[in-house]
């Protein structure tokens, strides 16, 4: 079964990120490095990316003549999408014990913040998709 | 340059999505498919995946007991991510291009559904397992 594991959030969240020490921001990323490869060494990994930042998010909507209408406007609660990880698991409950790592994740001053990582089971590929 | 495409919707917007006819849903399905054949054809197609409804998403934070605490309760206004398609593309308008294409598949009694797709660069070397 595979599921799938995302960090959200708000505008705000990301703000806050970004000030970040350099210290605290090295810290994350080694943790994050260090979390891919042990799921790669236990052979759950699938795939794991990390998004750009919401300033650059656009909102497409498809026009009368076919064109795209771009957007970049959105409501301050909206949660964006930072990152995810796809892990391939035999249950629900593997999936929830290693969201529960994830969301171990040193923050800032290197206290671990118990960051909501969000779980889903991914439910059709490449062929159910006509691929 | 690998951009994503997010498909977003709230609770209401899915229940809304299951209330379409069986040939509504499936003359949607047949244009993204002929969309995915399209970019796969192109070689622009990195990946494409459907997660599965709202009811079975879950928060989880930290442990407790040794047990990851997981949470159900989202409030009603929840965007959940529906699927997403990762593109490899050589401008950030041919990802915006496919996204208004995404966009105008067809919704109930053919009309285009106009959904808004929501698309980001992935940046993500640093994360990458050794």
């Amino acid at each position: 079964m595979k599921y799938i594991l995302m960090m959200n959030g708000t505008k705000a969240n990301f703000a806050e990120y970004a000030k970040w020490s350099k210290k605290d921001m090295e810290a994350n990323t080694a943790f994050m490095r260090t979390f891919s490869k042990q799921l790669k060494d236990e052979g759950v990994f699938v795939a794991t990316e990390g998004l750009g930042w919401p300033e650059q998010a656009k909102l497409v909507r498809a026009s009368k003549d076919g064109m795209p209408v771009t957007d970049g406007v959105f409501p301050e609660s909206k949660e964006f999408l930072a990152g995810y990880w796809i892990i391939d698991v035999e249950s629900p409950e593997q999936a929830y014990k290693i969201a529960a790592r994830a969301s171990a994740a040193p923050g800032r001053d290197g206290a671990t913040g118990g960051l909501a990582i969000e779980v889903r089971q991914v439910l059709c590929g490449h062929s159910d998709l006509g691929l | 340059m690998k951009y994503i495409l997010l498909m977003t919707g709230t609770r209401a917007g899915v229940s809304t999505y299951q209330a379409w006819t069986r040939a509504d849903a499936d003359a949607h399905m047949a244009v993204l498919k002929s969309i995915n054949k399209e970019l796969t054809e192109s070689g622009e197609l990195v990946g494409v995946e459907g997660l599965a409804g709202p009811d079975q998403a879950r928060l989880v934070r930290g442990l407790r007991g040794g047990m990851p605490v997981t949470d159900g309760i989202f409030p009603e206004s929840k965007e959940f991510l529906l699927g997403y398609w990762m593109v490899d593309v050589n401008t950030p308008e041919r990802a915006l291009e496919i996204a208004g294409r995404i966009s105008a598949a067809p919704g109930p009694g053919g009309v285009p559904t106009n959904m808004p797709i929501e698309v980001r660069q992935v940046m993500s070397h640093s994360t990458k397992p050794a």
